[in-house]
This record gives C-alpha cells, sequence and structure tokens, in this order.
C-alpha cells in the first residue's frame, strides 16, 4: 500500500514500519492497527525498525508508540530513524512468509565449486527445468505457468512471471535474480512467498533471498 | 509443394476456426489454390462456419476407413475458385484417428494444392497432436487476454518440440478502446511474452457472429475492418510485405500518461 499513512515492509537488514510526516498519533495507532491486520501471520515477538520523516514525532509521542506496539503486539522497536529525505530506490515489499523455520540447517556457501546449468531460450508455460546440482542461468523469460527449479541459484536474464525455487536442497543462502522479476511464486530453500497481485514491473533487475527477519526479501540488484 | 499449416491456440474460443475459414477463403480469393481441413473430430464446426455443411458427404474418416478416395470427400466451395474442405466425421472421437494418418492425408494434400490449413481442436491432447501431425508451420491464434496468452504460450512449447517452425502469431478480436483505457493487454506486452512473429492483428469485429450464422466468412464483407485484417494476413503468407497497421489509437492524453509510466 503506497499511499497508506504507515507501511511494514520487509529489508535486509530486517522489518521496518515506515510511517508518513505530519500525522497525528491517534492516526498512526489506526493505520498501524489495520496495516498489522493485513498480515498473513502474526508478528509475535518480532523487532521492528520505525523510519519517520521530519517533521518528526515528539518523544513522548515515540515512547508511547514503542510501549503500544509492545503490549498490543509484542513487536519489539529497534529505533527510530528519522530519514532526511526519500530512502532511495525504495525495495519492494514482500509479504511475510506462510511459515517459518526456526532451526534451519544453512550448508556452507558453495556456489563456486558447483556446477551451472545454461538455458538458452525461453522457458514457456507447462515446461519446467529442474537442475538440483548448481544453479540456473536462463538466456530468456520464464512464462507464466513454467516452472525452475535448483539447487543453488537461479539467474533470469529476462522476465521472471511463471515460479521459481532456488535453494531447492536447502541452501538458505541461495538466490533469484532477474532482470524484470515478476513472478507468480518464489521460494528459497523452504520459504515460500508470492507477489502482491497486481505488482507490476519496476524496470530493473531484482533479487530475492531470505533477509533477516525469515521473510523473502526483494530489493533492486545492484551488485552480489 | 504446397505448404502446410496448422491453426492452433490451446484455449478455445478464441478464433481458431474463423481464421481458418477466413483465411482460407482471402488465399483462395488471391488465386491460391486451398483446402481447409477441419480436425476437430467430433465436434467439427469448420463445415458451419464456411456454409457448406449441407453438402458433405464424406469426411476425413472416410477417408482413412478407405471408405472413399481422398479427392472425392474434398468439398468444393462454389464462391471462389480453388478452395475446398475436408470435413472432419461428427460421429467418431479424436481417438479414432492416429496422427500418422492425419499426416499421411496432409502429405496427399500438398501435392495438389498451395496451401492446407489444418484447423485445430483446443486442448494439447490427440487433437492438438493429429491436427499437427502433418504441419511444417503453425499459425498461433490469441485474443489478448492472459489465460488465452498463457495457453498460446503452452501451445508454442508444444509446437517447437514437435520442431514445427515458422510459428506465426495472429493476435484476435483486440480492441483499440480497450487498451485505450488500459482494460486490455497491448500489443507489445503480448509480443513480449509470446515471443514469436507477428502475422497479424484482427480487430475486435461483431460482422464475424453474423459472418459465422450465415455461413458467408467475413473476407467477402470487404468494407468490414476484421475481413481487411484477414485479407493482409493472407497476403503476408504470400510472402508479400505489408506493414502491420497500428490500431492502437491513443489519445492524446494516454499518450502523455504512457510516457510518464512507461517501463524502461
Amino acid at each position: 500500500m503506497a499511499n497508506s499513512i504507515v507501511a511494514l515492509r520487509a529489508y535486509r537488514d530486517g522489518l521496518h514500519l515506515i510511517i508518513k510526516p505530519h500525522l497525528s498519533i491517534t492516526e498512526i495507532e489506526k493505520a498501524i492497527q489495520e496495516e498489522i491486520s493485513r498480515m498473513n501471520r502474526p508478528l509475535n515477538g518480532a523487532s521492528i525498525q520505525i523510519d519517520l520523516k521530519a517533521p518528526t514525532l515528539q518523544e513522548e509521542e515515540m515512547a508511547y508508540l514503542r510501549s503500544k506496539l509492545k503490549e498490543t503486539y509484542n513487536l519489539t522497536v529497534r529505533e527510530f530513524m528519522v530519514a532526511s529525505e526519500e530512502p532511495a530506490p525504495p525495495p519492494i515489499a514482500a509479504a511475510p512468509t506462510t511459515h517459518i523455520i526456526t532451526q534451519a540447517v544453512n550448508p556452507p556457501d558453495s556456489r563456486e565449486s558447483e556446477p551451472s546449468r545454461i538455458i538458452p531460450y525461453t522457458i514457456r508455460s507447462g515446461q519446467t527445468e529442474d537442475f538440483p546440482q548448481g544453479s540456473l542461468i536462463i538466456y530468456g523469460d520464464v512464462n507464466s505457468g513454467a516452472e525452475v527449479r535448483a539447487g543453488g541459484d537461479i539467474v533470469v536474464l529476462g522476465a521472471l512471471r511463471g515460479n521459481a525455487h532456488a535453494g531447492m536442497n536447502g541452501r538458505l543462502s541461495s538466490v533469484i535474480i532477474a532482470m524484470n522479476l515478476v513472478p507468480m511464486q518464489l521460494q528459497i530453500s523452504n520459504y515460500l512467498n508470492r507477489i502482491p497481485i497486481g505488482e507490476k514491473s519496476r524496470g530493473y533487475p531484482e533479487i530475492a533471498r531470505i533477509g533477516k527477519e525469515d521473510v523473502i526479501i526483494v530489493e533492486r540488484f545492484v551488485k552480489f | 509443394m504446397g505448404r502446410v499449416i496448422v491453426v492452433t491456440s490451446g484455449k478455445g474460443g478464441v478464433g481458431k476456426t474463423t481464421s481458418t475459414a477466413n483465411l482460407g477463403t482471402a488465399l483462395a480469393l488471391l488465386g491460391k489454390t486451398v483446402v481447409v481441413v477441419d480436425a476437430d473430430v467430433g465436434l467439427r464446426n469448420l463445415d458451419i462456419v464456411m456454409g457448406l455443411e449441407s453438402r458433405i458427404v464424406y469426411t476425413s474418416m472416410d477417408v482413412i476407413d478407405k471408405q472413399c478416395e481422398l479427392s472425392k470427400a474434398l468439398v468444393r466451395d462454389r464462391r471462389v475458385d480453388g478452395l475446398t474442405l475436408l470435413a472432419a466425421s461428427q460421429k467418431n472421437n479424436k481417438d479414432d484417428i492416429q496422427p500418422a494418418q492425419m499426416k499421411a492425408i496432409c502429405d496427399k494434400l500438398r501435392s495438389t494444392h498451395d496451401f492446407v490449413l489444418v484447423d485445430s481442436p483446443a486442448g494439447i491432447e490427440r487433437g492438438f497432436s493429429n491436427a499437427s501431425a502433418g504441419a511444417d508451420e503453425a499459425i498461433v491464434v490469441t485474443t489478448p487476454d492472459v489465460s488465452a496468452i498463457r495457453d498460446a504460450d503452452r501451445i508454442i512449447g508444444l509446437l517447437q518440440h514437435a520442431r514445427i517452425e515458422p510459428i506465426n502469431l495472429v493476435l484476435n478480436r483486440f480492441s483499440p478502446e480497450l487498451v485505450g483505457n488500459g482494460s486490455m493487454m497491448d500489443q507489445a506486452d503480448v509480443m513480449d511474452i509470446l515471443n514469436i512473429d507477428l502475422l497479424g492483428i484482427v480487430p475486435e469485429d461483431t460482422g464475424v457472429i453474423t459472418s459465422t450464422n450465415r455461413g458467408i466468412p467475413l473476407v467477402y464483407e470487404e468494407t468490414s475492418a476484421g475481413a481487411q485484417a484477414y485479407m493482409r494476413i493472407a497476403r503476408r503468407l504470400t510472402g508479400q510485405q505489408i506493414p502491420i497497421p497500428d490500431l492502437e489509437q491513443k489519445g492524446l492524453f494516454t499518450s502523455i500518461l504512457n510516457w510518464f509510466t512507461r517501463k524502461s
């Protein structure tokens, strides 16, 4: 919800609650309640960072918000950050995962020694490509209705519109990179995510990976 | 040797049969010898759209069962020279024909015709494999909606797997108004997903309904936009270079809006 008063976003360093400026504390409180009720899993125990823009809230308002979030939603506020200007580039929010694995075994990162397979064409609806031994690199699109699965990473040098599952053997450090990331579903190891319906292409390459708060996050791909 | 072209789509109701009838007629009007083959065994329609249903005596099933000669089963369209129809049996179903038998029929037909257009049934099962068995090229018909596009994408994958090429696209029932107000996928979006050559765009034309009911292919209605589109496609099939007109007459406001919101 880009236009809402508050927005919960998953970034690489964890969950952020972004609050628009020029609002009363009651408006903010109501908006937080709406935003959290939209979530499909409780955020119990998570720690969040609150991003504010000038003119910021009063000290006592911040304290009130901190205690309110703790007692109502059991959310711990890590810190209040006051941004001087628009944060750029805005990473795309990923809805929280449908389930959480608390004790995941993370095999050592073996990217360099692993084989990878190149698919020099577009994968169309109904077609699948599986490569449990390593990473998949696709010189084309993965269309809606198509599925790609890899033991390692998945790199799509076109549009990813179908389903992709990286780290299918459990490697949590696996990533999915696409020039145009508009998938039906993304899966990394046992984490599943889908892009909100109606999400349009951002027009730049993006990377999906598992972030700190056990959710798949999607952000602009600049370098690895 | 003539060309055997399968007209297919995956999804039903997008205009395969209408396109086959109109392209067949249009090619005949351009002086080619054409046979349109209905491969939709058990659910035949092409004869109705062509207005030839009352004249069918034998079908491809009778040819396969050696009840009659292939040439006797071809129904001649009296409105234009060089156009014939090979009907499908309505009594049988798709499993009663083998792909090899269809291929044999297509191979025979291509020796006596410039174009053999095979109207494929919807679906990706036996009916589709029968229809595409004898084809060396394909025309994929789709409408600009997501479900038709996904099915077209699936069919293109299967055609490529069967090494049928070229595969050309006909974008049917295209509505510039709906594209203009943002409720229909535009040409660029469709081409971006399907990534095959565009043979032509047929605008949404209600004349298709009356033409189907009367059994007179739209191409005889020279003033209709749909007829002109099919004539252009037929000319392109014969190798003529005809540019695809820009049907997306965008208003000034949308153009400006698109300028700001366009994807890079």
